[in-house]
């Protein structure tokens, strides 16, 4: 519905990714270097995904249970690659501070870390945003707009932006809280995650069922309130206990 | 003073000249895409004649094998149309007709923006239907073109006037290229990343010939380069540019002046007129220190904040004085300006110093004696021909494809800190892009559009 409704569209997915990236990442070039790598590092992610189920597809949607199967794999496998992610930052971490050392500079404090961890998530959440929502966008530039289904109330295109809305953001605090979570060995923190991310993507499953959608929206957006909130009390814990120290 | 400490962290510094030949990089692209997407589906894909279509010109009915030979005679053709130019200038180089070279350069900017431009032009004017009269068009085409050529070539004007007409070149070729069929601009640019690659690592490879013909005179190759703005003191550009010089310098004399640069700098900053404070704080002291030395002047100053400023310039411009009168522009706390690359070359090299290390390195890096790192603007171009193409297809593959891109250009330019000499952008950037397009195409496109359309994302 016009290029008004289509940077509409793009703005609402992306607009708080936006307004981080000009606001922290973009002030340290090294945060825009990690932005753009994560961004990579989904994506190549993505397209590993999509060739192994490449076979399957067109998958029938009468039945809802391939699809439960697909989002499993595709949550298993990036949680995955998230692990070996922090175990490259663990390495990048020490070169960073060995470079430090002899530039006689202090070695990365909390908030720097927490800033690198924040941009790896925001990449991952951009990149999410990105494949899933804005590149579908393209027809909404133009005259007419698209109702699906089996979520009529509401154009497509507007559906697909709040919930890669939604999915932003649990991409984004989850790698924080995932970081400080093998950081500090936190069991908890580093279970949630996964877990987080699962039940997000099994809820999007609710979307199948006629209606469905105003149900599985509301939900995945306790979710990410959810995910927000436990960043944001973790990362208030962390700063308060590193400066009383 | 934990605020202040933490705000120095070697997060602030790092990659910064990464990013500085990212930005541009990508304007480039973006605006092709924008030109593509704004142009392309309103007029029928009209084909161009020119050397790159003259062995064949693609139909819509042609079978594939029909076109796949086509195009690879095309590409060849213009391959073989590359070569023979380059071979040209290197004699022309060779033979010193340097001004000549600098006049034909001249020429061709001229005729990019003025005549190319204006064709792209008309086309948006077309699109938009703008009401506007030949002659007033005409007027402005001619000064932006000679505009444009003053700032590129001529004279030295505003870095960012600068910078900016080389970006528009390259926009403007690159959607000339976008217009060839698309065949032929696959094969295209597969065979232009394999010239490449060829012609600056082969030893007969003219661009190799080239660059060593330059460093050996010590002059600047007449060409069309994007030099992104050294990281260190970019308040002072106009003074600080001395002589954009060599490409590589030889590390042995490097070595030596940095020693005396050390010493001379130190003694310099003690006749610093603006800051009483800062003399105190640096008599005695070695260059390691001083940076640590300006953050205690920033802290003492804090409710004085012109302060501030004045005491980076001023210890900035003192350096840079000393150093040009030195013949060279180069700063010992510049290894802070050291990309993410500073580690791989320490360990290859053998020598020990410390900190010649670093400048020694970043001067190989930094491809300009300013230590701003230079990128030819054909790479500027085929980076944006070849996200330009993917635009016509869907977005999806410009994202990929851009990704890939950037991607290929941080390993290039880790690869220039490990290698230390010339190396081609094109290869690595062109294969991961063209990769990326036909995985995208082929088998990202079908299962994100499946997923997406049924409201399911993970």
């Amino acid at each position: 519905m016009t290029l008004a409704a289509g940077i509409g569209y793009a703005l609402l997915a992306l607009g708080p990714s936006l307004s981080l990236f000009v606001s922290v990442i973009s002030k340290k070039p090294f945060l825009i270097l990690t932005v753009l790598s994560s961004t990579l590092v989904w994506l190549i992610s993505m397209i590993v995904l999509s060739g192994v189920w490449r076979g399957f597809l067109p998958l029938k949607t009468t039945t809802w249970w391939p699809f439960g199967i697909l989002i499993l794999t595709s949550v298993a496998f990036q949680e995955g690659l998230r692990v070996l992610f922090w175990k490259v930052y663990k390495r990048l971490e020490d070169i960073l501070d060995a470079f430090a050392d002899r530039v006689s500079k202090p070695h990365l404090s909390l908030t720097d870390k927490m800033q690198i961890a924040l941009a790896g998530g925001l990449g991952h959440g951009v990149a999410h945003a990105v494949f899933f929502c804005l590149s579908l966008l393209t027809p909404a530039f133009g005259p007419a707009t698209y109702f699906s289904d089996r979520c009529s109330q509401m154009p497509f295109f507007f559906v697909a932006a709040i919930i890669a809305l939604a999915f932003v953001t649990i991409h984004t605090f989850s790698m924080v809280i995932a970081f400080n979570g093998y950081a500090e060995g936190n069991k908890l923190d580093q279970y949630s995650v996964p877990i987080v991310h699962l039940v997000a993507g099994m809820v999007t499953l609710v979307n199948l069922a006629p209606g469905g959608c105003t149900v599985g929206i509301p939900l995945l957006y306790c979710i990410a309130m959810l995910t927000l909130f436990h960043c944001g009390r973790m990362v208030w814990r962390r700063l308060t206990e590193n400066q009383s120290r | 003073m934990a605020q202040n400490r933490s705000s120095q962290s070697v997060l602030d510094t790092m990659g910064e000249e990464i990013v500085r030949i990212l930005a541009p990089v990508s304007l480039c692209m973006v605006l092709v895409v924008i030109l593509v997407s704004i142009l392309n589906d309103s007029s029928a894909t009209s084909s161009i004649s020119s050397i790159a279509t003259m062995a064949y010109s693609e139909t819509g009915t042609d079978s594939s094998w029909d076109k796949f030979v086509g195009a690879v005679l095309n590409s060849l053709a213009f391959v073989v149309a590359i070569t023979v130019v380059t071979f040209v200038l290197v004699l022309l180089f060779y033979f010193r007709f340097t001004r000549f070279l600098k006049l034909y350069m001249g020429f061709s900017s001229f005729l990019v923006l003025g005549f190319l431009g204006s064709e792209i032009a008309m086309f948006l004017i077309e699109h938009f239907s703008v009401p506007i009269d030949c002659i007033t068009f005409s007027l402005v085409a001619f000064n932006f073109a000679v505009v444009g050529v003053l700032a590129v070539f001529m004279s030295k004007m505003a870095i960012v006037i600068t910078q900016g007409y080389l970006v528009l070149i390259g926009v403007l070729v690159a959607y000339w290229f976008t217009m060839l069929p698309e065949w032929t601009t696959w094969v295209l640019l597969a065979a232009l990343a394999l010239y490449d690659l060829a012609a600056v690592l082969l030893p007969i490879g003219p661009l190799k010939l080239l660059v060593e013909l330059a460093i050996s005179r010590d002059e600047e190759i007449p060409a069309l380069v994007y030099e992104a703005r050294p990281v260190n003191c970019d308040n002072l550009d106009p003074r600080a540019g001395v002589t954009q010089r060599r490409v590589w310098r030889d590390r042995r004399i490097e070595n030596s002046n940095n020693q005396i640069d050390s010493n001379l700098s130190v003694g310099s900053n003690s006749t610093l007129n603006a800051n009483a404070l800062l003399n105190s704080n640096l008599d005695g002291s070695n260059p390691d220190v001083t940076h640590n030395a300006t953050n205690l002047v920033m802290e003492n100053a804090v409710s004085n904040p012109s302060f501030n400023s004045n005491t980076s310039d001023g210890i900035c411009s003192d350096r840079n004085l000393v150093r040009a009168e030195e013949g060279q522009v180069q700063e010992t706390d510049s290894e802070l300006s050291a990309p993410l690359i500073d580690h791989g070359t320490n360990v290859q090299l053998n020598r020990a110093e410390a900190v010649s290390n670093a400048n020694s390195m970043l001067e190989g890096i930094g491809l300009a004696s300013s230590g701003g790192i230079k990128l030819g603007l054909g790479d500027f171009i085929f980076y944006s021909v070849l996200v330009g193409r993917a635009a016509m297809y869907d977005f999806m593959t410009v994202y990929a494809c851009y990704l890939a891109i950037v991607a290929g250009l941080g390993i290039t330019l880790m690869l220039l800190a490990l290698y230390q000499k010339a190396l081609p952008a094109l290869p690595v950037s062109i294969t991961l892009g063209m990769l990326f397009y036909f995985l995208t195409r082929l088998l990202l496109e079908v299962f994100v559009v499946q997923c997406s359309l049924n409201l399911l994302m993970f």
